[in-house]
């Protein structure tokens, strides 16, 4: 799932680094105080990063005689900690990058965002939510199968993204060739059917080996504190909202089916918009494209950001309450 | 608790073993075993591959350059300059002794090889010119790369982040990443090792083995932090990451980065942008 | 004809040379222990006899067959190998990785396809032999160094190999567990195993009475003698007992 260098365009890298910069100042945030707690903390991080190095490069031996590796996003933010399992990743891929040449060094913001970010936060979350229907293990199953898959589909979603993104005057893509039709479905293929399960199967024997020789050595989520982190990540978002305009036109992944369908028309890849985003997404966003009217197209992003980031805080509280009220 | 006299063996222990053998198609241990020997080895040559005495660039030069040439490939699409780049990138490559340039270019034909079949069937879709020039863009950044790679001890890079700046917890975060593989590596290939010698049948669950290598290997590398920590507090630690000062020219640093520089004031000023 | 056979044998690492050919002759129900200064391939040696990896140069042969690279490449050949030879390793914490004692003990002959009640009888003989029989519900990976070097034994033990290796068994213990290990070694060879180990511990071995193989620092045997020879030698008993 290493993205190289030369696939993703240099406006969608630094978009993706901009966009991995708040989680990475959230994270030193949260494992500064996880530090507190377990000092040996600190050192994890990069002992846990030469352990991700190594499971990402062991050969798991899959049916029919080929092999398969695991990425292990999932089970390192078990074991240590999301927060930590994030910054412990992203030293691992700087490494890959620098010294190994696995994944490009323009591309480690695409990288970090699916293998660091995505993963292990997506994992988590399942195992979390298992743990409170007290079945941690299929949690944790589930976790890992989905972290690996949600990756790889915004891997190829990133990558899928690049002919529209970046092509010459006549059309020609400049970075990636494969449009959406090719990218997504050929990474979901293969994480769906092989990588997902490998990756599930492997997470759950080493957690069941480790809860059952040393389970103290497992990270225990520590009781829900003070929500300022997310609140820095929120703030961060916002700020960097106006970045969207680096994007030429439209943000990416952003368009409305018609004009999806005609730039997909355009450059000759595909003549149908895919059907679920021409049957799927047909509501209309408060703000459409982002202007109101005769507002200069910065403020009307900044708003947009606003009004999302108090959506995502009204949400957040109304979860909030209702997980009180229930126990 | 009854010990036996030890000067009493059981039977079965004084019989020589039936020996039994069953077919077995993929040794997974073999193959890693393998794998991880050459990691080894690797890590275990700190020394760069080449060090011209003359001409040595200070660390943090040398990775912007690195920076600067990458960006310069991924965001042209004119023949031209990656023409330039090109020779700017062969140059470079002369300084190489001719093992190594030999061993540059074998391993650089493979990567630029295997995305060349990567980025082939899309001929059908956009034709050649697209898929020529993609090839060129990539295989000029795996070179660069990998003469970055080949020229760059760990220790350099380490204290080429430290000079631009980065903040002290992650340069230390990488040092100990680094150091940390090569001793978790070695356990992790001593476990497969133990594995191997005990592994007497095929293994019927290769997966539960797996698993329990690399919970092993936590709870390991949990030990080894552990350890860490106190050495580090013991050797009075305060999060200060310190390098060695690097001693190297800086007018050869300027010099060499001068038409790095001009061609990325040519860049932006020459009306060429990569992204239209 | 010997059990071991090594002519002419040597084994470079990536940078430095490992062993430098030794031609050495090892019968079967020997006890033997290698000695010598630090990093002068006594490990080296046992990794090469126990099959695990191909020397560079040169060949062994083990029991008339010669173990070559394609040999040891063969999974089957490799497990018949494997089920003849044992090995102890320095560092016992790389050999124990099953979540009980007993399961650690059963692994290897589970694998041999023995009935439950085999199986049974040789985890229960091998952990009295070694004294580890209160230790059968723990986890390995919690017990004492000692503990570990015995639960490792056991576990090579069970298998019932033809030749035991053992790297540095003594170091750990305490003097009363060595003379343990040493006794329970001395059963087996009397009982026609072969014992091969490197080891420091020269006035504990010799007790034993084993033909000594002793290295160099140049990676090259400098001595080979039985202990009664190395009774007549002062020099290298005293140099032994600096190592």
């Amino acid at each position: 799932m290493h993205i190289p260098d030369n696939y993703l365009s240099p406006a969608t890298c630094g978009t993706l680094v901009l966009a991995v910069a708040p989680v990475w100042t959230v994270a030193v945030i949260k494992v500064k105080a996880q530090i507190k707690q377990k000092r040996e903390t600190l050192p994890m991080l990069g002992i846990a990063a030469s352990l991700a190095f190594l499971i990402m490069m062991f050969n798991l031996p899959i049916p029919g005689g080929t092999t398969a590796h695991a990425v292990g996003g999932t089970l390192l933010a078990v074991l240590i900690g999301p927060w930590a399992a994030v910054l412990a990743l992203t030293v691992t891929l700087l490494l890959q990058a620098l010294l190994f040449g696995d994944g490009g060094i323009l591309a480690f913001g695409a990288n970090a965002f699916n293998m660091a970010v995505i993963m292990p936060m997506v994992g988590y979350a399942c195992y979390r939510l298992g743990e409170k229907l007290h079945h941690p293990k299929i949690g944790l199953f589930v976790g890992a199968y989905l972290g690996i898959n949600v990756a790889a589909l915004v891997a190829g979603i990133e990558l899928g993204l690049q002919p529209l993104l970046a092509h010459t005057a006549s059309g020609a893509p400049l970075y990636c060739p494969y449009g959406l039709n090719v990218t997504v479905p050929a990474m979901l293929a293969a994480h769906l059917l092989v990588a997902g399960w490998v990756e599930a199967i492997f997470t759950v024997l080493v957690y069941q080996f480790v809860h059952k020789v040393a389970p103290t050595n497992l990270y225990q989520a520590a009781a829900p504190q003070s929500r300022r982190p997310w609140l820095y990540l929120l703030g961060g978002l916002a700020i960097l909202s106006p970045l969207g305009l680096l994007a030429s036109n439209t943000a990416w992944g952003e368009w409305s089916p018609a004009e999806l369908k005609q730039r997909l028309v355009a450059e000759h890849i595909s003549q149908q918009a895919p059907q679920g985003m021409v049957q799927g997404l047909h509501f209309k966003a408060l703000f459409q494209d982002y202007t109101i009217g005769n507002l200069p197209i910065s403020v009307g992003y900044i708003l947009s950001a606003v009004t999302a980031v108090l959506i995502f805080l009204l949400l957040m509280r109304g979860l909030q309450h209702d997980s009180q009220t229930t126990k | 608790m009854t010990v036996k006299q030890p000067n009493n063996l059981p039977d079965w222990l004084q019989q020589p073993n039936q020996l039994t053998s069953q077919p077995q198609r993929h040794n997974f241990l073999a193959h890693n075993q393998q794998h991880l020997t050459h990691l080894l080895a690797r890590l275990a040559q700190p020394a760069p591959a080449v060090n011209p005495t003359r001409w040595q660039l200070s660390p943090s030069i040398s990775l912007i350059r690195l920076g600067i040439l990458v960006l310069l490939i991924a965001l042209t699409n004119n023949t031209i300059w990656l023409w330039v780049l090109g020779l700017l990138l062969a140059g470079h490559l002369l300084v190489l002794a001719p093992s190594q340039l030999r061993r540059f270019t074998r391993s650089w034909l493979l990567s630029t090889g295997i995305a060349l079949v990567v980025v082939l069937p899309s001929y059908w879709l956009v034709g050649p010119a697209t898929v020529l020039l993609f090839v060129c863009k990539t295989g000029l950044i795996l070179a660069s790369t990998q003469y970055y790679r080949l020229t760059t001890t760990f220790q350099d890079l380490l204290s080429g982040l430290k000079a631009l700046h980065c903040p002290n917890l992650f340069i230390m975060t990488l040092a100990v990443a680094i150091t940390y593989l090569r001793m978790l590596g070695h356990y992790l290939l001593q476990t497969m090792m133990a594995l191997d010698m005990r592994l007497v049948a095929p293994a019927k669950h290769p997966y539960q083995l797996i698993g329990t290598l690399f919970g092993n290997l936590f709870l390991k590398s949990h030990a080894y932090a552990l350890e860490l920590y106190a050495a580090m507090e013991a050797r009075g630690f305060n999060g200060q990451y310190v390098n060695q000062p690097t001693t190297t020219n800086r007018w050869h640093d300027y010099l060499t980065l001068t038409p790095y520089l001009v061609l990325v004031v040519v860049f932006i000023f020459g009306g060429i942008y990569g992204i239209n | 004809m010997a059990l071991i056979e090594l002519t002419d044998l040597s084994y470079d690492y990536p940078n430095t040379c490992g062993l430098d050919q030794l031609n050495l002759q090892l019968n079967a129900g020997e006890f033997i222990c290698l000695m010598g200064p630090n990093g002068s391939g006594k490990s080296t040696l046992l990794r090469i006899l126990s099959g695990l990896e191909p020397a560079t140069h040169g060949t062994y042969a083990f029991d008339g067959q010669v173990i070559t690279t394609d040999y040891l490449a063969d999974p089957q050949d490799r497990q018949r190998l494997h089920q003849q030879i044992g090995l102890v390793f320095q560092n016992t914490d790389v050999q124990l990785f099953n979540t009980s004692v007993v399961d650690e003990v059963a692994f290897g002959p589970r694998q041999l396809g023995l009935s439950e009640a085999e199986i049974t009888q040789r985890v229960e003989d091998c952990l009295a032999l070694t004294h580890s029989t209160d230790l059968r519900d723990r986890v390995p990976y919690q017990l004492s160094g000692g503990e570990k070097k015995r639960v490792a034994l056991a576990s090579v033990l069970a298998l019932n190999p033809k030749v035991l290796l053992l790297d540095e068994p003594l170091n750990g213990l305490t003097i009363a567990a060595q003379q343990q290990m040493l006794t329970l070694l001395k059963t087996l060879q009397a009982a026609g195993k072969t014992i091969i180990m490197a080891s420091h511990n020269f006035k504990q071995v010799q007790a034993v009475e084993p033909r000594f193989v002793i290295f160099n620092a140049d990676h090259q045997i400098q001595a080979d003698l039985t202990a009664q020879e190395l009774a007549k030698q002062p020099e290298q008993q005293a140099e032994l007992l600096t190592l």
